[in-house]
């Protein structure tokens, strides 16, 4: 699991960073900051992938090639060159956007990572909503209830979805909904049967499908996407709630929240629109962040539903020994990171009422 | 009983002793297409130069037909391809083809004897390891253009430096994917930087066969489309889809849904429960393919015969055989698999059985009563932790103490390639079904110096050298009486499974769960012919 | 029993004697503080029967674990095999019971890495301000700019399979929040009064930071630390899946739970076991870590 509890912390400790006076001043110094931050990616992707023990040149010549030929190809990759200098071809080509040729595909390795990165979208998305759409709620009722039965359960719920592993689940719900009930479709996005039915548009299959008003295949693709969004959606129902819970405590503390109820607003309507209203921002920021970390409970969900996104593309990679495409998708997965973190920082300094 | 009534005392079952199976919906494959799954995450390329991976091979053997091939019926015999006949000269140094009329390939243009002579000296310039296949009978990048040859359009002149039993030439090279005719205009037309076309073939196939690739999404799937105007006449199924799966597991689950006609990876557990099971048929065939345990014959320990000998009575053939590799492999020592010309039988193929007094007596005579420490390399296949585990478990009874580490086959490879193991399992499978196919790569070892670096010699990666088995192998290849020949392969067979450098354990076998809505499903140890699957 | 009564009053006195009085009233408080919080309890419990478990682990296990018997493999639970076999057919029981020794090994070593270091790095950060806050801080963001699982995936792979390695990778992956935390916590400590003073009377900064500002900050970090651990169980465990971990024939849970993936449609229960005992630890952890921050850190409430 993802560690979550690390954000608000680290917010706190923001607060201290002396501002500069202005806006410029300020936006000069986040370039600045983002600039360090992607460079230090980059030096430390390109760290652990000249440390990978995976060899790049028996990975393209297989097992059968001469010394001859093997050379040959290791001059060819400027294996052979210093690593200082292989460091500068590798800031050099990742600024032009090429992060180099995926071993195990032929192909450049953003395409692939673009090739695959609908379907882990759609994944997070459909897993964000439901981890939304029960978070929520159940954060906000256990904090109105507060150390209530409601509460420990909602505790106690978050908590399982902190502590499963969702790659064993996600073996256990294949066992149980697909194999013995036949409640959901199996393993991968679609039927074979419906594969070349489908005019991609937004490669978002059940997008796609509505669009086009298929709705049969809309319905597999549904039955394929439910069980391993559930299973995400457990995770960043866990988060998301715990963190509702937490502010919306805080918000009940407040001495608006008495007034209300002296004045005689029902408890319903002043947890709900009064403080509700009061920690959404806070709220908005939590779900960016799960949905990022969505991302990383892709990487072994993926694997186990065989769900041909970009988790199961990197431990393919990883697996197979392809160096090229590692390093590319930890460095995109670290530049979607810093993205989201800001945005989550932005919208928190934009909206927020108390740091406005 | 009704159905729900069933399917809820099933459900129990399930729950109870752990029976998976099979839900309600049935699902439907196209009634035109082949489905299979399988894990094709080896795919990397479909230049039939540079591929050397069982996927692979398969897929080029189906979109590539080469100058001749192996009969679908009986593996050992070649029959024609693209060359409708072929003579031999005299002096067994020369094989003229004659190449079949209206060849064309893909993109429309007419496919030549030019064509093919040019594809077959591509494979040599290129050097990838297939270039070994033809290195081995003497072609080089110097002489090749001048020992493969095409005089006119339908006529290709092989010439051999050495009178090389013909057949042995039409198993290595004629029915090899080294003989296949690219399109030579296509490829140059798409050359970068002078490789002859190796980077367009990496996403793309450019010769003549039953199919063609439609589309390849790594990790995900590959789409063969059926060629209609192909020599031998149009598949009866237009298009093949194959699926990446890599679970087991989940390839079972599709298979039993009907979500594929045909699943590859099953494991043994996986097979005993389909056997049983109403619309799927099980398919078997040996491989020739032998997993073996192979030790650094640089370590002290393995330098000498006696510790190597005593590590085979470590195994249990006959326990691992029915149980890990009860479906998927037969025990085998002899390192000629079964099925080659000059193979020893089954019976003497595999004299070995657990005998860890024996290992005990043989480890005091080499001077290491109390054992000694060694590390173990294997790969993620599935067969390779449990094999790993066992030897471990009963190496530890006789003091010899194994290290295990398991890794990526990227990182195996570059280990074993680099001589950087003591001891590793690993598989190694031949391209013909003739003894001189393993003899000349596990047993014989041209040049034991670490500079010569034979990296594609797994006797080289083993540091094995032995100058009587690289005598008779030299001796045997060119040996014209098909019975002396046997008789030498017969003796060296013997002969290493006393002293040789592995300990061979299995040969493996394709196994794959076919639904019985698919028929004619063909294959054997050196190709499947999806082109001769249909449908009712 | 006036030897109970004077301890009690001993705990409850309102003024303090010692140091040793005042700590011991700290601790007696937090308990009070945690009996009253059943979740906690039930985590403590679990928590002590684990390392019960994996301290006595010889005695409870009824099978030698890397003992084979390739004819008994894949057993469903029996009275001989309580939890059924493996596939080489390993008593799943017993090795389930030895597995615990090395998922706290994991949990327990990882933390031990992850903690100090974050903690020495945030409270020197923090303290010092300047150049090597920025650089320091810097460091921290660009490690949390990365999933702690694709983070530790990648180390791993770069160190290699096996137990240590993903120690390591896991060590490397869980410092950086924990010294964002403790940077935090000696901002706000650096501005007291006491460090003024202690400052005043001519303590070097070495001294400041590892007597007097690292302490303050370790109660945080020990309830930060406990809930990483539920983390990092799943994160081993995970590794463990992906045959990166520790390497057969260990008993590790996340290496078993990946050979019973290969045999999860016939034989479930070797699958289901192992992940089970995962949950529940990393259920246990997070429970206790839960009530140890109402205990030591009442803000976050």
């Amino acid at each position: 699991m993802a560690d979550v509890a690390a954000m608000p912390a680290r917010r706190r400790g923001r607060g201290n960073t002396a501002a500069l006076p202005g806006w410029v001043g300020k936006a000069a110094r986040l370039i600045v900051s983002i600039a360090v931050t992607l460079f230090g990616l980059m030096a430390l992707t390109f760290f652990i992938g000249r440390m990978l023990p995976l060899d790049p040149v028996a990975a393209i010549l297989g097992d059968n090639a001469t010394q001859e030929a093997y050379e040959a190809m290791q001059r060819q990759l400027g294996l052979d060159q210093p690593l200082y200098i292989q460091f500068a071809h590798y800031v050099y080509d990742i600024a032009r956007l090429d992060f180099g040729t995926a071993l195990t595909t032929g192909k450049p390795v953003l395409d692939d990572i673009g090739r695959v990165f609908p379907a882990t979208i759609e994944l997070a998305t459909v897993g964000i909503l439901i981890g939304t759409g029960l978070g929520i709620p159940l954060g906000v009722l256990a904090a109105a209830y507060r150390d209530t039965a409601i509460d420990y359960f909602v505790r106690v719920f978050g908590l399982l979805g902190y502590s499963t592993p969702n790659f064993w689940l996600g073996l256990m719900g294949l066992v149980l909904f697909y194999a013995t009930l036949g409640w959901v479709e199996g393993p991968g996005r679609i039927d074979t049967a419906y594969q070349w039915d489908i005019e991609p548009v937004t490669d978002l299959l059940l997008l796609d499908t509505a669009m086009a008003g298929q709705w049969d295949i809309f319905r597999n693709a549904f039955g394929h996407i439910i069980l391993p969004a559930s299973i995400l959606g457990f995770g960043a129902m866990a988060y998301i709630s715990r963190m509702t819970r937490s502010f919306m405590l805080e918000q009940l503390a407040q001495e608006y929240v008495i007034a209300a109820r002296v004045k005689g607003l029902s408890w319903g309507r002043t947890v709900w629109v009064h403080a509700f209203r009061n920690v959404a921002v806070q709220v908005v920021t939590v779900v960016a962040l799960a949905y990022a970390f969505l991302l990383e409970g892709a990487v072994l969900t993926e694997t186990v539903f065989a769900w041909p996104g970009f988790g199961r593309y990197l431990t393919n990679a990883l697996l197979g020994g392809d160096m090229n495409a590692v390093v590319g998708c930890t460095l995109v997965v670290g530049i979607i990171f810093v993205g989201l973190n800001l945005l989550s920082d932005l919208l928190y300094r934009v909206f927020d009422p108390r740091t406005r | 009983m009704t159905d729900r009534c069933d399917r809820r005392w099933r459900l129990t079952l399930t729950l109870l002793a752990g029976a998976a199976l099979a839900g309600p919906a049935q699902a439907a494959t196209p009634r035109n297409a082949l489905v299979m799954a399988w894990n094709i995450d080896a795919i990397s390329t479909f230049d039939p130069a540079q591929i050397g991976e069982v996927v692979t091979s398969e897929l080029i053997q189906n979109t590539c037909d080469a100058l001749a091939s192996f009969d679908p019926k009986d593996e050992a015999r070649v029959v024609p391809a693209l060359a409708e006949r072929w003579e031999v000269a005299e002096d067994g140094r020369q094989i003229t083809f004659h190449l079949r009329d209206k060849l064309v390939f893909p993109s429309g243009n007419p496919g030549t004897a030019q064509d093919l002579a040019w594809s077959m000296q591509r494979v040599v310039k290129l050097g990838f390891g297939n270039a070994a296949t033809l290195t081995e009978y003497g072609f080089s990048k110097a002489n090749v253009e001048q020992m493969i040859s095409a005089p006119d359009e339908r006529t290709l002149v092989m010439k051999l430096d050495k009178p090389y039993p013909t057949n042995l030439i039409l198993q290595a090279i004629a029915a090899n994917r080294v003989a296949t005719m690219q399109d030579r205009k296509t490829l140059m037309a798409n050359e970068v930087n002078g490789d002859l076309g190796n980077k367009y073939l990496a996403t793309h196939t450019a010769c003549v066969g039953p199919y063609r690739l439609r589309q390849w999404n790594s990790g995900e799937s590959v789409v063969l489309e059926a060629n209609e105007n192909h020599w031998a006449g149009a598949p009866k199924l237009r298009r093949v889809i194959i699926r990446h799966v890599a679970e087991a597991g989940t390839q079972r689950l599709l298979l039993e849904k009907g979500d594929v006609d045909v699943a590859r990876d099953l494991t043994p557990e996986d097979m005993q429960a389909i056997e049983k099971m109403p619309g799927i048929t099980l398919a078997r065939t040996l491989k020739p393919q032998l997993v073996y345990w192979g030790f650094n014959n640089a370590h002290p320990a393995f330098a000498q015969e006696k510790v190597r000998l005593a590590m085979r009575y470590l195994i249990d053939y006959e326990a691992l055989g029915k149980t890990v590799m009860a479906y998927n492999g037969v025990p085998r020592a002899s390192f000629v698999q079964l099925g080659a010309f000059g193979a020893l039988d089954a019976k003497e193929g595999q004299p070995f059985s657990l005998d860890l007094a024996r290992a005990r007596q043989l480890l005091s005579e080499a001077g290491y009563p109390d054992g000694f420490e060694a590390g173990m390399i294997f790969s993620t296949l599935p067969y390779a932790a449990p094999i790993a585990q066992h030897i471990q478990a009963n190496a530890a009874k006789v003091g010899v103490r194994l290290k295990l580490e398991q890794m990526a086959n990227a990182q195996l490879f570059a280990r074993h390639r680099g001589r950087e193991f003591e001891t590793v399992i690993a598989a190694w499978q031949t391209s013909i079904p003739d003894a001189q196919g393993n003899a000349s790569r596990l047993i014989a070892n041209p040049d034991n110096r670490a500079e010569a670096k034979l990296t594609q010699f797994p006797s080289w990666r083993h540091s094995f050298q032995s100058e009587s088995a690289n005598r008779i192998a030299a001796e045997a290849l060119l040996e014209r009486d098909e019975e002396k020949r046997a008789a030498l392969y017969h003796q060296l067979q013997r002969d290493m499974m006393q002293s040789g450098p592995t300990a061979i354990m299995f040969q493996t076998v394709h196994l794959a769960g076919v639904r019985t809505s698919l028929k004619n499903w063909t294959w054997h140890g050196f190709g499947s012919y999806y082109d001769m699957a249909y449908k009712e | 029993m006036p030897a109970a009564t004077s301890l009690g009053a001993w705990l409850r006195a309102p003024v303090p004697a010692s140091p040793f009085q005042a700590r011991m009233q700290a601790f007696w408080l937090g308990w009070r503080r945690l009996r009253r919080n059943p979740p906690a309890l039930i985590g403590a419990a679990m928590l002590l029967v684990l390392i019960a478990v994996a301290a006595f682990a010889p005695l409870i296990a009824t099978h030698d674990i890397y003992a084979q018997d390739l004819m008994a493999r894949l057993q469903p639970p029996s009275a001989v095999h309580w939890l059924g076999t493996d596939d080489l057919g390993r008593d799943i029981f017993s090795r389930l019971v030895f597995g615990a020794r090395i998922t706290l090994y994991i949990a327990f070593l990882a933390a031990l890495i992850a903690a100090p270091l974050g903690l020495v790095i945030g409270a020197t950060a923090g303290y010092l301000g300047g150049w090597t806050d920025t650089v320091l801080m810097r460091l921290v963001d660009i490690f949390l700019s990365f999933p702690s699982l694709i983070l530790a995936l990648a180390f791993v792979a770069a160190l290699g399979p096996g137990i240590e390695n993903a120690i390591i990778a896991i060590s490397l992956a869980a410092w950086p929040p924990i010294a964002r935390l403790a940077r935090a916590e000696t901002l706000t400590v650096r501005q007291s009064d006491y460090i003024a003073a202690v400052r005043l009377q001519g303590a070097s900064r070495l001294r400041i930071i590892v007597h007097h500002v690292m302490p303050m900050c370790i109660p945080s970090v020990v309830v930060r630390i406990t809930l990483n651990m539920a983390a990092i169980i799943l994160t081993a465990a995970g590794l463990g899946f992906l045959g990166l971990g520790a390497q057969p024939p260990s008993p590790e849970w996340g290496a078993m739970l990946s050979t019973g993936r290969q045999f999860v449609m016939t034989s479930w229960w070797i699958a289901a076991i192992p992940g089970t005992a995962i949950l529940l630890t990393s259920l246990a952890f997070n429970l206790f870590g839960d009530g140890l921050r109402d205990v030591l850190d009442p803000r976050h409430g």
